[in-house]
């Protein structure tokens, strides 16, 4: 039964919150207090992007944490404007990420970010199969540090997968192996590697059935809840911690729809969500949806995590999973991507949030609209925003856009 | 072509370049009816294999720096916006192709759309980005072959071993001249040098290498002795005019050093040649040459190199332009800056919108080069 105070929200909340929260909050505790015992377990710490290949990382007993999360937690907890100024009294320009400006911001003055920052690294990760700013970003967080900054250069696919990027890549992997076995002074244990792929198979699975239970009408969960649950699956993939999670997760989304349990009230309009959420507005923004009925039952940001392992061996494996993520991929896949979801999960709609600060997502969102529009026949909204810093984020002309948006599903039900 | 685009006079040969980069390739059909171009966006297109596919490499600059296609956002640069912008209205309707490179997000966004919205036909090639990444040569020589093959399909015409061979030759020569005009760079007017290295990029390279010679002549007369200019290097992406450079030279102050992606940075770096497969000297040129902030060869080599480069000039200060959105040069913008004052040159950043400089520019820098000249007295 729903209280007062929900009902007004218009949304259910998820029993398993309380399982995210301590999840999430054990691995950042753990997190901000690895000066203590990294080093007495020799377990490095180092910071890595979100399409880095981790399961390697683990496979050395390293502890990885991710800028991207926290410069998303940053936004939520309001800090971002703070520490984008910071870095931008440094000489980093407002045009830049505010992921990346917001973690540089964190950097130089710890005592303005929440969590009290990040702790300092043993090392820095970065792949570039999301972006080109990740690599420029790591070059001056390796500099500030002076730690070893590896790059996994995961060639852009204009079509498929060629043999000559995968060998690319491969190689790489094997090089970033030895790289580490000098970095950890542990030595390279295919073994291992296999166990955490495992284990990482195990969680992708898990989320990649939570999200499919949304295909029912009325969708357990809205994009809140996918952004906010997919948490664990970036910081944890590998763990038996996110296995857990998700287990629980899982069977809490299944007992919805065994209920006829919307994640809203009243579900009228579904919709398909494009780009990262625009954390600083987390809820008041897909509130304006919920109240009218709509809800976003699936989305492409945290389907980047909902994708099966490549096969091979775990090498080969993770050189093809990891260079086929949808960011590092044309127009045309992500266009067909889209059009799938539409189909799949019966939507009326989408909307895509064209982000200033992540360009390989939202520069060629308009040619993926119209061709999404033209294939589905249904209607696609644009929005302009940012995903953390709010001074991008200009709220009436936004609900204008919203509004007569959803006008036009009015006689749809 | 008609004969007047093919004199011999060296002051003639003078006015025919800087004509071109003025135009920027829009009187190509007029000038040269025969001649079969190939746009290119970058630098790290390899023009080699676009002349051995007997094709004229053009670099695609927009018209204006206020275009706003419905196919991409406000939030991107000019450069992208007015060439997309110029293909809407089908001002490169007569190139038989249009070659992208993988350097920044925007450029590989770009090819997409293109390919989505465009009408031209369009060539891809994603070099590394870790040009020193184990396997990245392979990796880059094995694209050289896709593009190869890609190519050939484009002109339905086999591209023989020997025609990579002469290529590599002509942008060796084109290189050592440009090379040679860099050397006169201290004695000649700023935008003079950076309109003849532009025309490089614009003109058929067989005729531009040929007016180039010719006008060197007239350049060694107009060239001045030793001056009291305040000396500058300046690093920046593309810059499809000589706004900057006409500023600069203006307000008292001379560019000792270009790192534009427009200027000499295209063409320095060495030229290798005589392996047996020569898209293996392709490759090293491309790895090899001064890197944009696209590439990465080592953590700080590009930092170090134009720390390098400003004091082996003896330049006064730096002129570091970030184009709006450009994100590739913003994230360098303040570890250059920071390593170039640490050795004693001063440094000014500026953001333009295009490749205009305009009031507000004017006044900072007017007041950056008096400090230098100020300084040095």
């Amino acid at each position: 039964m729903h209280t007062t105070k929900e009902k007004r929200r218009n949304y259910r909340p998820l029993v398993s919150n309380k399982a995210l929260q301590q999840t999430m909050g054990s691995y950042y505790a753990l997190t901000s207090w690895h000066r203590y015992w990294g080093k007495f377990l020799r377990r490095p710490l180092a910071w890595v992007t979100s399409g880095a290949p981790v399961e390697l990382l683990r496979a050395f007993n390293i502890h990885c944490a991710y800028p991207e999360q926290y410069a998303a937690i940053y936004s939520a907890r309001k800090a971002t404007v703070d520490l984008c100024e910071v870095a931008e009294a440094a000489g980093y320009s407002q045009d830049l990420c505010s992921y990346a400006r917001s973690n540089i911001g964190g950097v130089l003055r710890p005592d303005l970010a929440p969590l009290g920052g990040m702790p300092k690294p043993d090392l820095l990760v970065a792949c570039n199969n999301i972006c080109g700013t990740v690599l420029k970003w790591y070059e001056v967080l390796a500099r500030h540090f002076n730690v070893p900054l590896l790059v996994l250069d995961t060639p852009f696919l204009t079509d498929q997968l060629t043999p000559q990027v995968k060998d690319f890549v491969l190689e790489q992997l094997y090089a970033m192996a030895a790289d580490l076995e000098e970095i950890t002074g542990r030595r390279f244990n295919e073994k291992k590697l296999a166990e955490q792929m495992n284990l990482s198979r195990k969680i992708t699975s898990l989320w990649i059935e939570t999200r499919q239970y949304c295909q029912a009408s009325p969708s357990p969960l809205n994009a809140p809840d996918l952004f906010i649950n997919m948490a664990p699956i970036v910081v944890l993939r590998g763990s038996q911690k996110g296995i857990d999670f998700y287990r629980k997760l899982k069977d809490e989304v299944k007992e919805r729809v065994e209920l006829t349990q919307g994640a809203i009230e009243n579900e009228r309009i579904r919709l398909v969500w494009d780009n990262i959420a625009i954390w600083p507005q987390l809820f008041s923004f897909y509130k304006m949806f919920s109240e009218k009925g709509a809800c976003f039952v699936t989305d492409t940001y945290s389907g980047g995590w909902a994708v099966e392992q490549a096969p091979g061996t775990p090498m080969e494996s993770m050189a093809t999973t990891y260079t086929e993520v949808f960011l590092n991929r044309s127009p045309k896949f992500r266009a067909n991507q889209l059009i799938n979801l539409i189909k799949e999960y019966r939507a009326d709609g989408f909307v895509m949030h064209s982000n200033r600060s992540c360009k390989p997502y939202s520069l060629v969102q308009e040619v993926i609209r119209k061709e999404v529009m033209r294939e589905t026949g249904v209607p696609g909204l644009m929005i302009e925003a940012d995903m953390a810093d709010p001074r991008a984020y200009a709220e009436e002309p936004v609900r204008n856009r919203v509004q007569a948006f959803l006008e036009t599903f009015d006689d749809l039900k | 072509m008609v004969e007047t685009f093919n004199p011999t006079d060296s002051k003639e040969s003078l006015k025919l370049l800087i004509e071109e980069a003025s135009l920027k390739g829009a009187d190509r059909l007029n000038r040269y009816p025969k001649y079969r171009f190939f746009g290119y966006f970058c630098s790290y297109f390899p023009e080699e294999l676009i002349i051995a596919a007997g094709l004229h490499p053009l670099r695609l600059l927009p018209d204006s720096e206020n275009s706003t296609p419905v196919e991409l956002p406000a939030y991107c640069c000019s450069l992208a916006r007015g060439t997309l912008d110029m293909e809407v209205r089908e001002k490169w309707r007569d190139l038989v192709g249009i070659g992208f490179t993988h350097t920044c997000d925007t450029m590989q966004c770009l090819s997409g759309i293109w390919a989505a919205s465009g009408q031209s036909k369009t060539v891809d090639i994603v070099p590394p980005v870790m040009l020193k990444a184990p396997g990245a040569s392979r990796y880059y020589h094995a694209e050289l072959h896709t593009l190869l093959s890609k190519l050939t399909d484009l002109t339905k015409q086999k591209i023989e071993a020997e025609a990579i061979r002469n290529a590599l030759i002509l942008c060796a020569n084109t290189r050592k001249l440009a090379a040679e005009l860099d050397v006169l760079r201290p004695n000649l007017p700023s935008p003079l040098i950076f309109s003849l290295l532009r025309a490089g990029q614009l003109m058929p390279r067989s005729e531009y290498t040929h007016a180039l010679v010719n006008s060197f002549p007239a350049l060694k007369e107009m060239a001045e002795e030793p001056h009291n200019k305040a000396k500058v290097l300046v690093s920046s992406a593309v810059l499809e005019n000589d706004s900057l450079f006409e500023m600069i030279e203006e307000l008292g102050g001379r560019v000792v050093a270009d790192d534009t992606c427009t200027g000499f940075r295209h063409f320095s770096g060495v030229t290798v040649s005589g392996s047996e497969d020569p898209l293996l000297d392709i490759v090293r040129r491309y790895s090899e040459m001064p890197p944009c902030p696209c590439k990465n060869r080592s953590l700080n080599e590009r930092i170090s190199y134009l720390t390098t480069l400003a004091k082996q000039r003896h330049a006064q200060g730096a002129i570091i332009i970030v184009r709006k959105y450009c994100e590739p040069h913003a994230w360098d913008a303040a570890t250059l800056s920071e390593s170039l004052r640490k050795n004693g040159i001063r440094t000014l950043t500026l953001e333009l919108e295009g490749a205009n400089a305009g009031g507000q520019e004017r006044t900072r820098l007017q007041a950056f080069l008096e400090s230098l000249l100020g300084y040095e007295l």
